[in-house]
């Protein structure tokens, strides 16, 4: 149904860089999919909702729409339109018209429907939205949740063949978020091929059957809500669904300032809302670096926390290392006690750079 | 981190307090000297304002002990925190001291 190719956009920043959003973007939406984009801020993930449908310009590669390339010359934007809904983060709803005229407009207008006509089936998408009765209010009278349903009512009475979400929810009061989740539930029900950018993790999870993982520009991750959420493949992955905070450090000698680290730890356990880890957390860290500074002076050691799980973990990566230090005959063997008397488990992982211990707090 | 030693009742007590960790164990060694010095006196190390101890720590106590016995002296620690506690419970230190 939409085929991607080798799509990227870049532009020139104010002080005369060439900054890439997205970089040789490939991917295939076939139709029923519900496809959920999900990523960091600032990753191309609107930019890319939005080149979907022409509402940005794509600085190379194609995009395909039932075999037809939408970004020739010659090819009629406004069906494509038609054919592709979108609903904005921000509803996009025209003020000073009723809910039902809002509904009405682009039916009578795009596809020569009589009022009669645009009516019958305008009432029909509102109440498919439960908002039938709110047929003759004023849009600044509803909800934001009900002026969400609204935006998508008028989507839907375009017929779509797919409909893109521009992060639905996002611009929402937390109380409404429920409201404009369950619409689009009905309609993966119905089997309308969607495509939603958001930050909603478990929403994406519940709703979608294919999600994308957009990192750094380009595609890293793209698998089923099971694939990315329970075994995503990728670190970048793993760490942005399980939201992942991190405080890193890099040693490269014996002379490092233990003070500064300890206070960023005892930050980082604070801004975490997890104090009761700053102690076990700080026990690990050190011993680790005892321990490690006895065979290597590289070092690197990350502090995360998931906020999903409230997991804490240390990382400590011995470069230039292939044997676990805690497994050494000539390991501290005092401060190899106090970490793994702190820790629940410790998985060993040989990396390029070196040997990685991953210790569960 | 900072400790103080007086001679009370017939003992030599070191009262600790703060976070005896690696940034501050050299110094926190050298302030401690004296009790190595002692002939013949139990030693308390009082640790109820003593917030966070590391294996650097450990190491002190432990040379504390090793010089108190080699010169018929006992070391007997007061106050321990649940950290310390446990840091002392996993590392097998328990079994080591004597507790007040």
């Amino acid at each position: 149904m939409i085929s991607v190719r080798h799509l990227s956009k870049s532009f020139l920043s104010p002080d005369g860089h060439r900054v890439e959003v997205l970089r040789d973007v490939n991917f295939d939406i076939q139709s029923g999919e519900v496809v959920a984009i999900i990523g960091p801020s600032g990753t191309g993930k609107s930019t890319l909702l939005r080149m979907l449908n022409r509402l940005e310009t794509p600085t190379s590669g194609d995009v395909l729409v039932n075999g037809k390339n939408i970004l020739a010359k010659d090819y009629p934007v406004h069906q494509l339109r038609q054919k592709m809904g979108m609903v904005f983060q921000s509803f996009n709803l025209f003020n000073h018209l009723s809910v039902l005229d809002n509904v009405v407009l682009a039916p009578m207008k795009l596809l020569g429907l009589t009022r009669e006509q645009a009516e019958q089936e305008a009432i029909e998408m509102l109440r498919k939205v439960g908002l039938a009765e709110k047929a003759h209010a004023m849009p600044t009278s509803l909800s934001g949740g009900q002026q969400q349903r609204t935006a998508i009512a008028r989507t839907l009475a375009m017929h779509p063949d797919i409909v893109l979400f521009d992060e639905p929810t996002s611009a929402l009061d937390p109380t409404m978020v429920g409201e404009v989740q369950g619409v689009m539930r009905t309609l993966t029900q119905e089997k309308m091929t969607m495509i939603v950018v958001t930050h909603k993790m478990r929403f994406a999870r519940d709703i979608s059957s294919r999600v994308l993982f957009l990192y750094d520009g380009v595609v890293l991750e793209d698998g089923t809500p099971e694939d990315i959420f329970s075994n995503p493949q990728r670190k970048e992955t793993r760490d942005f669904v399980h939201r992942i905070r991190k405080l890193t450090f890099e040693i490269a000698g014996s002379d490092f300032d233990f003070y500064d680290m300890s206070s960023q730890i005892k930050q980082f356990c604070i801004s975490c809302s997890m104090p009761e880890k700053m102690d076990p957390v700080t026990h690990v860290v050190e011993e680790m670096l005892v321990i490690m500074q006895q065979f290597s002076k590289s070092i690197h050691i990350e502090v995360n926390h998931s906020d999903l799980d409230r997991t804490s973990t240390v990382v400590a990566l011995h470069r230039g290392e292939t044997l676990s230090p805690l497994d050494r005959d000539d390991t501290d063997e005092l401060a190899a006690m106090i970490v793994r008397g702190m820790s629940k488990s410790i998985q060993t992982e040989l990396t390029p750079e070196g040997v990685q211990l991953t210790i569960e707090m | 981190m900072t400790t103080s030693i007086q001679q009370e009742n017939g003992e030599l007590v070191a009262r600790l307090e703060g976070r005896l960790d690696t940034a501050v164990s050299a110094q926190t060694e050298k302030d401690l000297q004296p009790l190595n010095e002692c002939q013949n006196m139990n030693i308390v190390l009082d640790c109820n304002k003593l917030e966070y101890i590391s294996s650097s720590g450990l190491r002190i106590f432990l040379n504390i002990l090793k010089n108190a016995k080699a010169k018929g002296g006992r070391v007997i620690i007061t106050g321990m925190n649940a950290d310390i506690n446990k840091v002392f419970t996993m590392t097998g230190f328990t079994n080591l001291f004597e507790f007040r």
